[in-house]
Order: C-alpha cells, then sequence, then structure tokens
C-alpha cells in the first residue's frame, strides 16, 4: 500500500516539473532569450504552487474525491498544454498571455497536490514517517524527470508528445488513486469515467502529435502542409490543395504543380533548342530536377550537371514518389550528375565547359544569395561556356521588379557577354524573367523538342517582346561590393506588398 | 532538511541553462613578443655571433615597413641585403593565423583603395594582381554589407549612427562632412602625409577640443569621431591630435567602394611580400646591438654579424635607443597597446534579422567590435567562422593598459571580449568554441596632440649616420601605406649611400 503511494507521489512531483520545464523550454524556442523566459516562469509556477498550498486549507470534505479531480485537471491543462502553446503562437497574438495563464494554472493545481496528500495520509501514517517519505519521494520524482527531460524526452518525442504523456501519467495516478483509496470513496464511477477519459484524449494527442506541429504551420500558408522540414540550409515546405502542389523554399514559392512546366520549358527550351547538339549542360540550382527534365528532352546531351547546395532537397526529389514522378525521375537518369555544393565555390575550382549552363537560384533576397546574381560570378560562368554556348539566368519578375529584373540583365551585359532577354507568364508567380548571355548573336530556336505544353516555334519569339510596363529601366550592375540588386529587389518587392 | 521543494523544481530548470550557456571556451595567450622586447630593452645577455658577414644593406624589422624597403630594393635589382625579423615569422601589424575554418588577420585587416595619387601602392597592388586591366581584382574588394552597426537593439547599415538621430545630428554630420570637404580642397590631408604636409595649428589641440570649438556638440556624431580615433589611432579624441582626426576623414576620396581586404586581413599583402622576397628574410634574428666601426655599421644577431654600409631601421622607433649605440631615446613617441582575439565560432550567432557584415561595430562599447574572417568567401552559406576582434583600450593612459594587459590572464580577457559580444549576440557563447588572445604592448603609433609638427619627430626623419628610419610610427600612426612609403624612401636613401641612388 505505501510502496504504491509514495509511487504516485514520485509521478506527480515529476509531472510537476516536466509541465514547468516544458512551458520554460517553448517559450524559449518560440521567443528566445532563454534567460528572461526561464527565470519568469519558474518564478510563476513556484508562486503559483504557493497558491495552490494556500488554497488547500478551503478543501475540507471528501478529500480524496478532490485529490483525484485535481490530478484529473492537471493531466488535460499540463498535458496539452504544449499543443495549446505551439496553436496559440501560430493563431493569437496573446501567446504571452496563453503561456503565464496556463504556467499559474498548472503550478497552482500541482501546489495543491502534495498538502491534500499529507492531510488523505495523516490518519494512516505517523506524521514523522510521512512527512519524510512523501517528500523523498518528491524529489526523486522531480530528479528523474529532470534527467529524463533533456536526455530523452526532448530529443526522442518532443514536447508535444512528451507534455502528452505525462498528462497520460498524471490521468493514470488519478484512475489508481481511486482503487487505493476505494475505502473512503467507494468505486466512484464518474472519477474513473473521468480518468479513463481523460487517458484516451490525451492518447488520442500522442498519435495526432504531428498534425499540430504542422497544424502550426498550414496557418502560414494557404494549402495544407504535407511536408516540411528544416535543413541546414533553409526551410522545405511542400503544400498540396486538390492536384495542386506548391514547393516553398523558406516561404517562398518555388513551383507550383499546376503551371511549373510553363517556368521551365522558358528556362530551358529557348536557349538550349537553339545550341544544337549540345552535350554538356550545367544547372545551378534547380534541386527540384524539372529543370533536369526538360533538359533530358534532347538525345544529343551526354550529360547534366546539377549543383545545389542542399542535399535534402536532391535527395527529396530522387526518392519522394510523388515529387519524382514530377521531375520524371530525373536524377535517377545515369546521364545526370548531381553534386551538392556551394555553386559559387564550385565554379571556382572546377574548369570544366559546357554548352548550357542554366542559373536557376532563388531571387536575391540576401546578400548571402545577391552574390549569385554578381558581374564575378557572370564573368567566371562565361568561363566555363563554350564559344557557342548559352546561358540562361532567372531573373526575378520584370512586373513586379522591374528594375531588378533590367538590373540583372545589364549585370549579365557587364560580365561579358551579349543579352537576350524575355519573359514568360506563369500564373503561380505572375509575369516571370530571364536572359540569356551568350559570345555569339542568338536567335531563337526554329525547331523544339516534341511533346511540349506551353512552348511552340510560333511562340517562341514573342517572349523576347516586352510590352511597354516591363521595357527597360536604368540600373546599375550588381557587384560584389555594390549589391545594389539586393536594394532595388527589397524596394520593388515591399511596394508590391503594400 | 537540505533543500526545499522549490530548490529541488528550481535546480534541474537551471541546470538545463547552466547545460546551454556555460560552454568551455579553449585557447590562450598566442604571438606574446614582449619576452623578447623586455630582453633588448633590460639589454639582456645575448650569445655571440657566430659568425661575421660582410651585407651592404641591412633592413632591422620585418613589418611592412621592412618588407617594402626590402621590395624596393630587389626591385631595383639590388639583391645584396639581408632583412632580419625577430620573430619567428615576418608580417609584423600583418601577421595572420589559419585554422581548419579560415585564415585571419591578427591586426591589419584591409587597405582602403589607393586614390591615383597613391602611386606606390598601386605600383605594388599591380604587380600582386590586385589592379588588373585598369580595375581592382573584385574578390578583393570588400563585398557587400561592408559595416554594421548595433544600436538601440538592433543592427543598422553603416557605421554613423542612423537609428534614433535627430535632426539636429543629422544637421551636424552635414557640416562636419561640408568642413572635411574643404579640408580635403586644401591638399593638405595627403597620403602619405608627407605627400602635401603644411604645418598647421589644429595639431596643437586636440580632436574633442576642435569638436567643441566647432560647436559640435551632437552625442551621436562625437561617439562616430570618437570610435574613427580609437580605430585607426587607438586613442581617444581627447588624445588625438585635431590634425590626425581630421586627416582620418580627409585624406581618402576612393573611386571605388572597398576597401581593399582577405580572409587573413592584410597578412595576404604581408605572405606574397615573404614569399617573393624569401631569400633576403633571416626571420627569429632579433637584432641586439647596432655599432659603428668607421665607417662600418656592426648589426649584431645571435645568428651572424653584419657588417653593413647603411641600415634601414624599419623596427618601431623607440626601441632605436635600446640598440643603437648613441641614439637617444624617441620623446614624444606614444603607441597604443592593443588587444585582439581570434574567435572560432562553430555556429552562427542570431542576427536580429540582419546579416552579418564584414565589420560589425557596437554602438557605445568600449572595443571595436569584430571582423568576420569568412566575409570574402564566394560561399552562400556560411555555418561556421572565424571573428577577429579588437580592442585598443583608449580609456587607460597607454603605460596603465600596458600593465593591465600583462596583469590579467586569458580567462579576464576571454570572459571580458565575451561579455562585450554579448550586447549584441545574446547566445554568442553557445556559439564560441575556442579564443586566442594576442597582446601587443606598442601595436600602433598614436598622433597625440602636437606630435606631429614636433621637432622630435623632425630628428627622427633624419638618418643618424647611415642608419635611416623607416618605420610607420614616423608618420605619427600606422597604416600600410605610410608603412610602404617609409620603407620604399628609407630603401632609396640606403642605395644612395652605396652610389647606387
Amino acid at each position: 500500500m505505501s510502496i504504491a503511494l509514495f509511487l504516485s507521489v514520485f509521478l506527480i512531483a515529476a509531472c510537476g516539473l516536466i509541465y514547468e520545464l516544458i512551458a520554460g523550454t517553448l517559450a524559449s524556442y518560440l521567443l528566445g532569450d532563454t534567460v528572461f523566459q526561464f527565470s519568469t516562469i519558474i518564478g510563476c509556477y513556484l508562486f503559483a504552487m504557493g497558491i495552490g498550498s494556500y488554497l488547500s486549507r478551503f478543501l475540507g470534505r471528501g478529500l480524496v474525491a478532490r485529490f483525484v479531480s485535481i490530478e484529473l485537471m492537471v493531466a488535460v491543462v499540463g498535458g496539452f498544454s504544449s499543443s495549446l502553446l505551439f496553436l496559440a503562437f501560430a493563431y493569437t497574438e496573446a501567446f504571452r498571455l496563453v503561456l503565464y495563464v496556463v504556467v499559474i494554472l498548472v503550478g497552482t493545481l500541482v501546489g495543491l497536490e502534495i498538502p491534500l496528500l499529507l492531510r488523505i495520509l495523516k490518519e494512516r501514517i505517523q506524521f514523522r514517517e510521512l512527512v519524510s517519505q512523501v517528500l523523498t519521494f518528491d524529489y526523486l520524482g522531480a530528479l528523474g524527470a529532470s534527467l529524463l527531460f533533456p536526455i530523452l524526452l526532448v530529443p526522442k518525442l518532443g514536447l508535444v508528445r512528451s507534455a502528452l504523456l505525462f498528462g497520460i501519467f498524471n490521468a493514470g495516478v488519478a484512475l489508481w488513486s481511486t482503487w487505493l483509496f476505494r475505502e473512503q470513496i467507494g468505486s466512484a464511477p464518474m472519477l474513473r469515467a473521468g480518468s479513463v477519459v481523460a487517458i484516451v484524449l490525451l492518447g488520442g494527442g500522442m498519435v495526432f502529435a504531428d498534425r499540430i506541429s504542422s497544424a502550426a504551420d498550414n496557418n502560414l500558408y494557404a494549402d495544407e502542409v504535407i511536408f516540411s522540414r528544416n535543413t541546414p540550409y533553409q526551410r522545405i515546405v511542400l503544400t498540396k490543395w486538390k492536384d495542386d502542389l506548391r514547393l516553398f523554399l523558406n516561404s517562398h514559392l518555388q513551383f507550383s504543380s499546376r503551371d511549373e512546366y510553363r517556368y521551365h520549358e522558358a528556362l530551358v527550351h529557348p536557349g538550349l533548342a537553339a545550341v544544337p547538339g549540345a552535350r554538356h549542360v550545367l544547372v545551378m540550382g534547380g534541386g527540384d530536377g524539372l529543370a533536369v527534365r526538360e533538359i533530358l528532352k534532347y538525345p544529343s546531351v551526354e550529360s547534366v550537371t546539377l549543383v545545389d547546395l542542399d542535399p535534402e532537397m536532391t535527395h527529396l526529389f530522387t526518392t519522394h514518389p510523388v515529387l519524382s514522378a514530377l521531375n520524371e525521375h530525373s536524377f535517377s537518369n545515369p546521364r545526370v550528375h548531381v553534386i551538392n555544393a556551394d555553386a559559387f565555390r564550385w565554379l571556382d575550382t572546377n574548369t570544366s565547359q559546357y554548352e548550357f549552363i542554366v542559373a536557376d537560384f532563388p531571387d536575391p533576397t540576401s546578400y548571402a544569395l545577391g552574390k549569385l546574381f554578381t558581374t564575378a560570378f557572370y564573368r567566371l560562368a562565361a568561363k566555363h561556356l563554350s564559344a557557342n554556348g548559352l546561358m540562361v539566368v532567372q531573373s526575378t519578375s520584370p512586373l513586379f521588379a522591374r528594375q531588378s529584373y533590367w538590373c540583372i540583365v545589364d549585370t549579365v551585359k557587364q560580365a561579358g557577354l551579349r543579352t537576350y532577354p524575355y519573359h514568360v507568364y506563369v500564373p503561380s508567380f505572375g509575369e516571370w524573367g530571364y536572359v540569356i548571355g551568350s559570345f555569339a548573336p542568338y536567335e531563337p530556336p526554329r525547331h523544339l523538342p516534341a511533346g511540349l505544353r506551353f512552348l511552340s516555334t510560333s511562340n517562341v519569339g514573342e517572349l523576347f517582346v516586352f510590352p511597354v510596363d516591363m521595357q527597360p529601366v536604368p540600373a546599375e550592375p550588381n557587384r560584389l561590393n555594390d549589391q545594389v540588386l539586393v536594394r532595388y529587389y527589397e524596394q520593388e518587392w515591399k511596394d508590391v506588398a503594400h | 532538511m537540505p533543500f526545499t521543494r522549490r530548490e529541488v523544481l528550481g535546480a534541474p530548470a537551471l541546470l538545463g541553462l547552466w547545460r546551454k550557456t556555460d560552454r568551455v571556451v579553449t585557447g590562450s595567450f598566442v604571438n606574446d613578443s614582449f619576452p623578447t622586447g623586455h630582453r633588448l630593452r633590460d639589454h639582456a645577455t645575448f650569445a655571440a655571433p657566430k659568425q661575421q658577414l660582410r651585407v651592404p644593406i641591412v633592413i632591422v624589422g620585418g613589418g611592412m615597413a621592412g618588407l617594402n624597403a626590402a621590395w624596393h630594393l630587389d626591385k631595383r635589382g639590388f639583391r645584396d641585403f639581408v632583412l632580419l625579423e625577430m620573430e619567428q615569422r615576418a608580417g609584423g601589424n600583418s601577421r595572420w593565423g589559419e585554422n581548419a575554418i579560415s585564415k585571419f588577420p591578427w591586426a591589419a585587416h584591409y587597405v582602403p583603395v589607393p586614390a591615383k595619387g597613391e602611386s606606390l601602392a598601386r605600383e605594388l597592388f599591380e604587380e600582386l594582381g590586385i589592379w588588373r586591366d585598369g580595375q581592382w581584382d573584385d574578390r578583393m574588394l570588400c563585398f557587400d554589407p561592408q559595416e554594421r552597426l548595433f544600436i538601440n537593439g538592433h543592427w543598422q547599415e553603416g557605421i554613423e549612427p542612423e537609428d534614433g538621430a535627430t535632426v539636429r545630428d543629422r544637421e551636424q554630420y552635414k557640416r562636419f562632412q561640408a568642413m572635411v570637404a574643404q579640408f580635403r580642397a586644401t591638399g593638405e590631408f595627403t597620403i602619405p602625409i608627407d605627400r602635401g604636409l603644411k604645418p598647421s595649428p589644429l595639431d596643437r589641440m586636440s580632436m574633442a577640443a576642435w569638436l567643441a570649438e566647432q560647436r559640435f556638440d551632437s552625442p551621436l556624431l562625437r561617439w562616430y569621431i570618437n570610435y574613427a580615433c580609437r580605430d585607426d589611432y587607438g586613442a581617444l579624441a581627447r588624445d588625438t591630435s585635431a590634425w590626425a582626426g581630421i586627416q582620418y576623414f580627409a585624406s581618402r576620396e576612393p573611386e571605388e567602394k572597398g576597401p581593399l581586404t582577405w580572409p587573413e586581413g592584410n597578412g595576404w599583402i604581408a605572405a606574397r611580400l615573404i614569399a617573393k622576397l624569401a631569400r633576403y628574410i633571416r626571420s627569429g634574428s632579433p637584432v641586439y646591438r647596432v655599432a659603428r666601426d668607421g665607417g662600418t655599421l656592426r648589426v649584431f644577431t645571435e645568428q651572424a654579424e653584419y657588417l653593413a654600409e647603411a641600415v634601414i631601421w624599419a623596427a618601431p622607433t623607440f626601441i632605436a635607443s635600446y640598440i643603437i649605440e648613441g641614439a637617444s631615446p624617441a620623446k614624444g613617441f606614444q603607441y597604443s597597446p592593443w588587444l585582439t582575439a581570434n574567435l572560432t565560432l562553430d555556429r552562427i550567432p542570431d542576427q536580429k534579422g540582419s546579416e552579418p557584415a564584414w565589420d560589425n561595430v557596437v554602438f557605445d562599447s568600449p572595443t571595436l567590435g569584430y571582423v568576420n574572417a569568412t566575409h570574402m568567401s564566394l560561399a552562400t552559406h556560411i555555418d561556421k567562422t572565424v571573428w577577429t576582434f579588437y580592442w585598443s583600450l583608449a580609456d587607460h593612459t597607454p603605460a596603465d593598459a600596458r600593465r593591465l594587459l600583462l596583469a590579467k590572464d586569458w580567462n579576464y580577457w576571454k570572459e571580458a571580449v565575451l561579455n562585450d559580444l554579448e550586447r549584441a549576440h545574446g547566445d554568442i557563447r553557445q556559439c564560441v568554441a575556442h579564443m586566442d588572445i594576442m597582446r601587443i604592448g606598442h601595436a600602433m603609433a598614436r598622433p597625440a596632440p602636437g606630435f606631429i609638427f614636433s621637432e622630435e619627430r623632425e630628428r627622427w626623419l633624419k638618418p643618424l649616420g647611415n642608419i635611416f628610419f623607416a618605420n610607420s610610427d614616423l608618420s605619427g600612426f600606422s597604416i600600410f601605406e605610410e608603412a610602404q612609403y617609409r620603407g620604399v624612401e628609407a630603401a632609396k636613401r640606403a642605395l644612395g649611400v652605396l652610389g647606387r641612388a
């Protein structure tokens, strides 16, 4: 009997500490400033425990039933605390308020536990013995929890599941107590039923825990998030709505499966079809394999080298059934060589020559990415371009970011290449721009591969015609020591957003 | 009861904090040069030279002045000379280091893009391929963003404080810039200073006094100018000659956004000069005595005694009186002591929405901030780096600061550096794995009021017999271009002695 009792004490002590640690950790994750979060949460929690201890004096009759109800309340509030906090962060402005309300609520309930238990047990066990035993197991529970939390719970279960698991332990103690104290409270069907319901609810939470953290993501994206992963390089998110699959890198849309063919056909064919018999092709960026899919439509191409920074990205698009179907398994094609490297550095340490080079990088949203749109980069790329070869550059939108677009064109020109700017309409992106760079004069191709969905020999020439609202505006070339492009880009997209 | 429930509940959480924050940082003091320096000062006993060699020109000191003197001699086809360097490796204030992540500087880390008139710097840079086909190599021009300032809890681009600047602050910035433009137009503020130097009453007052006289009272402008004095001269505005303070701003009008910089700082230039001139360099050879014997100069090192016709003294001028027979103490020469630290970061600290710049400064810090060694990398993704942290200890007198540098242990300085960086990077302690610290007692010449136009400086500009002084401290401040100019000038005059002018 007494061992069972003290095991309960051990468990509730562990649970109490876990909720406190979870609140502190979660607040540090989401708000930063670890010292401040932990200090205030420990402070509030201990203060709330004091309130609980004080309130315990007002509880008179039916102590056991009260104890069980309090356990159930701790189980539900504590167990769902981290889920609630994640959701509060994603969907409300009041995260801090919810955080401290949860901490004070759990703290107050936990503060009630030990005083009530002491009073329940004082009839059975000598007081001296009782205080000693209860506090011993209380501390042992705290020790166990504090060791388990960083070593096992956070790395293996995560915050959402850890809280739910310990909620189940609390509810388990409640259920067990109805049996331990059956002499005082009888069969107590309501309390038992309540315990079972709490365990089922918390268990259900364990099963759907994944949905809770991705639901937090969902709020940032219009469609349902079906995949999200933080790699050392970026956050990869895939969303799906009906037949529309979308890829986001660091929250920037990369493609929509409904219209990506327009983007990728326009990226590859105006250039590659104009280099008859091209054998060696280089793609930088483009870890989704969709540009490579288009390139593989040319039988003359013997090798495609794809240089993308993120191995998880290329792995995903090699192995994921839906994604590899989208790029027609291009990464498994023996003609394709995938290299995971920083493109600028890779080019700098390499001497290979290519007849066609694709620079399909994310837009220049930072000085780091802006390096891939500089005179120095294009000069280096040009050294890898054969005399009759062509280079094509993804160049943001000439409509939304007109000066940025023409800045990229001027930068390619400054690097010593002839430039041939063109654009295409991609519904999910809007008007999108590219520029072809070459040593020799370029003319749009007269033949295209069979089976294209957007481009034809009759419309390819039209891509090179710019309506009045997208025509050239003056811009400085983008240079490593003066990245005007990053500033143009930030200003122009800010204007679009407002 | 040894613990209360409260303590047990609180302790593991605090334990969790402890695990995260108190990461062990390894490191030590490195490149200490004061033991040899103090032996020279105290006339300690050095071993007698093993051999006697007749070499027409001896260069003493392998910093930028000595290396450029050698560069000039070699370029003129004169091969019969040696360069004697006290340390195991030449480079002086352009020394550098390297670890698994990056090369990094130990002191001087940039050269402003030389203006058209600075023909000497251009000549060297053309030879090194930095200037080619009428263009600067764009991989050596500091990448964007060059500088940022942490002020009011966040980073702003540029070091001139913009955030929180009032109308009055901006008005004073403008007025200051207008005055600088006028000073520039006089043609008196040049690099090297010898080209345009004209006696000026500005040298008689401090930069702080000049600011007060001109009614510049904006706290932001004053901070900025004080920062500039600390950065270039290691001295506060109140300890800097107003002429020198203005020189910092008025001497340069770059045609290209710069400066020129490399991961290892000016070590890049030093390494190339050292490679080019290796056959002349004798490192690990402190010169402990220079004596005159008729028309011959006897230069003593433990390895050899050199019998020379001319000596180029490229070591700091204040050392001369300890070593050269008959040289009187260099009065009036002041030197700022510096502490530099290289921090190895295996994680990039939180940037609060900003992007790391090359030069990163914290407003109202007594230190000078840090330079990011991987800034000149072509990579778009950088997850490990090296920061070079600079601290000129300008709040103390140079003598006090030198005492402090030697009195405190590595752990003290490590904590001081981390505490300072913590102002801007709350998580810095979780990111730093290693920190080496270098203490330089006499790092930079300090242009105290009155020094530039002092008789004492004038005296040392003249040779002592056939000993020609070449250190940049003769210009009153330590920058690459002055060191190069002094070194080359001394080389020309030494050649003159040999009838090779």
